[in-house]
């Protein structure tokens, strides 16, 4: 459902992504992996419409980029990586501000009874119900995240994606935020693409494997084929030995 | 409701304030009695009996002109305060950061020291100061798209405090050049309401309303936009062109502000603070309540600025400032602990 050809984007006239191309399908989730620097985090943005591009890049064969701001937000959601809130908003004003896409703008603009109904069916999905009321500066990392989430939801986009949504959280977080995420792609029409550092992470919740070298697509094929042996060579070190070792202390 | 009910104590509070403003002075005059003025001014009702003739002149002619100007002044500044905390996701922001003031500042300077404060019936200075007030600000934006194109909130802070600065010190030399006017560069830099006349009020007040009308449009982008610029434009927000027209709509109501009394501080600094430990943070009730609590707190402070020295008046900037700082403590740092 979603396709990109040919994207090449950077900063200040310099490319960082060049020439990438890549197809999601629905229900489908993909990672995209790769060292430091190599692009992962700028073809996110690009793929957002927060860095203007070259190439194609379409859902369902409408071109994003032609949209409007609203209508944009309408199909594409972005779910950041963890920062503290400083006004004090209620989680539920919170969750509420993801329909700002779907809402008309104005002097009267007032939220209708599905706009309700939508967040508080984001926060019951996230876990967030009980939170409603309480104030987003008083929350802990996890539990803010859980409503950012839930913020994404509201917005009712077709495709989510992740900018290392899980950074700074535990892991008892961490695993909650990809399984409710791995239910939402499931329920059709939707599609994931996330930016994950954590490779462990990673490998477990995606279904396909991009995989950037120096902003070029290396390697792209779905995780059943994928070689692991690969990114060995990607990051320059036995990925494996190192994770085989980490296993070890548990068993 | 609970936020209702707050709202319409603010709003009985705000119009005490009016009154007492109004009622308290070299003579008294009770809040009937002036009520009963405005009403017969207003609707042709017969003023009460025995009431001396002077109080009308004086309450319509002197007092409610300068109660209303500090009101719609301190409405116009909290208000502006509000909407550039959000914009640039700063509680320390404010207008007077883009320039507004120092721009202001310099231009007023420049009439005063060329001794041509009176002309155009005293036109002149309000004018002058805020088209320089205009022109900082779009400098400052212009200077900081130049820099970064994605006009970053950093990048304007500090092409603004630069241009400050600057503006500061060529005003400094101008006051300083000419002894004969330095004293009145200095005192129309703390801001005053004394001798303001109702043209003022027709300038100020529209102003104040209409800039209250148009953040109020944009409350919900606002609320969004505090979450951060990127969050903002994925969630919708066309974040340039909204970004333009509110800082551009701050700096005209700043500049409107500052033009007829001068450089008046802290209001816009504490009022969103304030009203956010209140009303929560959503604009909706942010923008209104800033509006209310900023025009009712520049009418106290006006007040106490005539009074507590007589016959001599203490500049409003100072009282602002001295009144303002231990209520914000107080205010904040009692409303932390109970949330």
């Amino acid at each position: 459902m979603l396709r990109i050809e040919h994207l090449v984007c950077g900063y200040g006239g310099e490319s960082v992504v060049r020439d990438v191309s890549f197809r999601v399908g629905e229900g489908e989730k993909l990672c995209i992996l790769g060292p430091n620097g190599c692009g992962k985090t700028t073809l996110l943005r690009a793929l957002a419409g927060l860095l203007p591009s070259q190439g194609r890049l379409e859902l369902e064969g409408g071109d994003l980029r032609a949209l409007p701001a609203r209508q944009r937000a309408q199909r594409l959601a972005l779910m950041s990586q963890f920062s503290p809130a400083s006004f004090d908003y209620t989680v539920y004003e919170t969750v509420m501000l993801g329909r700002y896409a779907h809402q008309r703008g104005g002097l009267l603009a007032a939220e209708s009874g599905a706009d309700r109904r939508i967040a508080e069916e984001s926060l019951r999905r996230t876990g967030a119900w009980e939170l409603r009321d309480r104030l987003v500066t008083e929350l802990s990392g996890g539990q803010l995240q859980r409503v950012f989430l839930a913020r994404t939801f509201a917005q009712e986009p077709r495709v989510i994606l992740l900018d290392e949504p899980t950074n700074h959280l535990d892991l008892r977080y961490q695993v909650e935020l990809m399984d409710t995420l791995r239910q939402w792609a499931a329920a059709g029409g939707r599609c994931v693409v996330g930016v994950l550092h954590d490779i462990n992470l990673a490998l477990s919740f995606a279904d396909t494997v991009l995989l950037l070298e120096e902003g070029q697509v290396m390697d792209w094929r779905p995780m059943a084929e994928f070689d692991l042996g690969t990114l060995n060579r990607l990051y320059g070190m036995d990925v494996g030995g190192h994770m085989r070792a980490a296993l070890r202390r548990w068993s | 409701m609970k936020s209702a009910a707050r709202m319409t104590a603010l709003l009985l509070a705000a119009l005490a304030a009016l009154l007492l403003g109004v009622g308290i002075g070299s003579v008294y005059v009770a809040p009937g009695d002036i009520l009963a003025i405005v009403s017969g001014r207003l609707f042709g009702t017969p003023l009460p009996e025995g009431m001396p003739p002077s109080y009308s002149a004086m309450v319509l002619g002197m007092r409610l002109p300068r109660v209303l100007l500090a009101f719609f002044t301190g409405a116009a500044l909290a208000v502006s305060g509000t909407v550039m905390q959000s914009i640039l996701q700063n509680p320390l922001a404010s207008p007077f950061g883009l320039g507004v003031s120092s721009g202001a500042g310099l231009g007023a300077a420049a009439v005063i020291v060329l001794g041509l404060a009176g002309s155009l019936g005293g036109a002149l200075l309000p004018l002058v100061s805020l088209g320089c007030a205009l022109a900082t600000v779009f400098i400052t934006v212009a200077v900081a798209a130049r820099l970064d194109r994605g006009m970053s909130n950093v990048t304007i802070i500090l092409v603004g405090m630069v241009l400050s600065l600057f503006c500061n010190a060529i005003m400094s030399m101008l006051a300083s050049s000419s002894p004969t006017y330095s004293q009145r560069v200095q005192l129309w830099q703390l801001g005053s309401f004394s001798m303001k006349e109702w043209s003022a009020v027709g300038a100020v007040a529209p102003a104040a309303a209409l800039g209250l009308a148009f953040f109020f449009r944009f409350a919900r982008e606002l609320d969004v936009m505090t979450f951060g610029e990127e969050q903002a434009q994925a969630m919708g927000v066309d974040l340039l062109r909204i970004k333009r027209l509110l800082l551009g709509a701050v700096a005209l109501l700043t500049g409107m502000a500052v033009a007829f009394a001068g450089v008046i501080g802290f209001v816009d600094l504490i009022a969103p603070h304030v009203v956010r430990r209140w009303f929560g943070a959503a604009h909706r009730r942010v923008l209104p309540a800033s509006a209310l609590f900023g025009g009712a707190f520049m009418v106290l402070c006006d007040l106490a600025a005539r009074t507590l020295t007589p016959p001599h008046e203490i500049p409003i900037g100072s009282i602002t400032a001295l009144l303002g700082a231990p209520f914000f403590l107080y205010v904040f740092f009692a409303g932390r602990k109970r949330r």
